[in-house]
């Protein structure tokens, strides 16, 4: 598969940040098995240019993400099969292989939420390490409700440890519409901006990020995944290891040398 | 050991530890540590701690002008300062049976943050302000804070204080749950006193005992964790401090708890 031929989705790079843009809007961006595959190689082309230290993902049209694409044809659709097994077999195929893949890029990633984020959509707009969304934006963990699913890509996991479990509770129980505003005020995500801000706003933390430690930024990641599930004493080994990484890194020397000369660091990412 | 980079005074049941090197803004260095390590080990009959700056920062984390880089060749092993220091010393603060309250008094950067998230009570001036400094000079956070961090106020806020390394002002840091209060600059030593003072007065012992139940909560599901609030009651239930509690709860007039 050729970038230059994506159907569903954009890649572009300025500078050190890539953009990956949703681009089904037609169906507000819902994910079918051709997007699916299409995010996958987008994202490994990301990850093999090392040039590319931020990734920042957004969508078309006016939705970010509808989550999974029922009218896809063959979708959940019975071929004289256990309609869960296939739904199950379609998550190990490709689902929870994309998430896995956003989980683990090695470098920064930005999430400007333009418009709903809905079902599956919620999951993959909160994998983002900053996630920002425009103040007409919304996210609706649709799937019990509406469907009698559980909630995932992730999201059974992502929003009790960014919202709390009251609130992770209530928002997939009811399926209500959660506003970015109230996003924002909860800590589901980063900041709300108004709609026009949206992009100028994501495209600047991106730049930023762009320019930052980028070895430092992946362990400070990793950090950050890892805390869940480690006690106290278990986190305090784990700093210990990555600082020790950390501490040999090109641009932790460059840190200190631009902060004790007061000036600003020029990170090369190594 | 006489304190230079430190002051501990302890008065009525309340140890205050103040971090002293205002021109550094407090930050960390070798003697610090020393000092701190041994001004832990003598709390004497303290019943609460209270960490605190003087002057106009809080801590600043590690003193970066006594940074040297590494010689050509040489790799520098940031982490055996943890392993020594910084570690040790958030060990302790938790493990400490008595409460502790950081009276964060200006800006608490990188590790001096870290610092104060490991107290179990924040209160903050208003004027102060939080900062995870370590991104911008290419580090991971360190002495607990990424432990901290995420479950102070989930992982959306952490990844943005963690990645981006701007200032949260103390107001923010309350409205998002990161401290307990922000207070004016002028009332933060004498908020700081009045629960110091209460706790010095409280039942001791079971207040440890709710720092346990706390920490271990993170670690355990719900089934796990009615047994060890089963086992902790136990204890609990078996101090001096509990009978009083009941007794005075009984005669209608307020308790006069003596830590055991």
């Amino acid at each position: 598969m050729n970038g230059l031929l994506y159907t569903t989705i954009q890649l572009a790079s300025t500078g050190g940040v890539a953009t990956i843009t949703l681009n089904r809007p037609q169906r507000l961006n819902a994910l079918n098995a051709v997007m699916i595959g299409e995010l996958r190689h987008a994202l490994k082309a990301v990850t093999d240019s090392p040039a590319l230290r931020c990734l920042l993902l957004t969508g078309t049209g006016r939705g970010f993400c509808a989550g999974a694409d029922l009218v896809e044809p063959g979708g959940t659709s019975a071929s004289g099969r256990d309609t869960g097994d296939v739904i199950a077999e379609r998550m190990d195929a490709m689902w929870n292989p994309l998430m896995r893949d956003l989980a683990a890029l090695p470098i920064p990633v930005v999430v400007a939420v333009n418009g709903p984020a809905a079902g599956g959509g919620v999951g993959l707009a909160l994998t983002g390490d900053i996630v920002i969304a425009a103040k007409s934006a919304y996210f609706a963990m649709v799937f019990g409700p509406q469907l009698g699913l559980v909630p995932d890509l992730g999201s059974s996991w992502l929003v009790p440890h960014l919202a709390g479990l009251g609130r992770a509770a209530a928002l997939a129980l009811t399926g209500e519409r959660f506003s970015a505003k109230a996003a924002a005020a909860t800590g589901l995500i980063w900041r709300c901006t108004e709609d026009a801000a949206l992009l100028p706003e994501a495209t600047r933390i991106a730049e930023r990020l762009s320019r930052g430690p980028t070895a430092g930024l992946k362990l400070i990641k990793q950090a950050l995944a890892q805390s869940w599930q480690n006690s106290l004493e278990q986190q305090l080994g784990l700093e210990r290891e990555l600082q020790r990484q950390a501490g040999d890194t090109a641009d932790f020397v460059e840190g200190v040398a631009a902060f004790q000369a007061k000036r600003q660091p020029i990170f090369k990412g190594q | 050991m006489s304190f230079e980079t430190i002051t501990l005074d302890i008065k009525d049941h309340v140890a205050t530890l103040t971090l002293n090197r205002p021109e550094r803004l407090n930050s960390f260095n070798n003697r610090m540590h020393e000092e701190l390590r041994a001004a832990l080990q003598q709390l004497g009959d303290a019943r609460c701690l209270v960490i605190t700056g003087a002057g106009r920062g809080f801590c600043a984390g590690a003193d970066l002008s006594e940074q040297k880089p590494p010689a050509p060749g040489q790799s520098l092993d940031l982490g055996a300062a943890l392993e020594k220091q910084y570690n040790p010393l958030i060990k302790t603060l938790r493990d400490l049976p008595l409460p502790t309250v950081a009276a964060v008094n200006g800006p608490a950067a990188g590790a001096g943050m870290s610092l104060a998230l490991a107290c179990d009570i924040i209160l903050a001036a208003r004027s102060a302000s939080f900062l995870q400094a370590f991104c911008n000079i290419g580090l991971v956070p360190d002495a607990g804070s990424t432990y901290h961090l995420p479950r102070l106020i989930g992982r959306q806020r952490a990844a943005g204080m963690a990645l981006l390394g701007e200032k949260l002002p103390a107001e923010t840091a309350a409205a998002w749950g990161l401290v307990w209060k922000c207070v004016d600059d002028d009332k933060l030593m004498s908020e700081a006193g009045a629960m110091a003072a209460k706790f010095a007065s409280g039942p001791t012992k079971g207040l440890a005992l709710i720092k346990q139940a706390l920490q271990k909560s993170w670690d355990h599901d719900l089934s796990q964790q009615l047994d060890l609030e089963r086992d902790l009651q136990r204890q609990a239930g078996r101090t001096e401090d509990f009978m009083e509690g009941v007794t005075a709860f009984i005669q209608k007039r307020p308790a006069r708890f003596k830590g055991r």
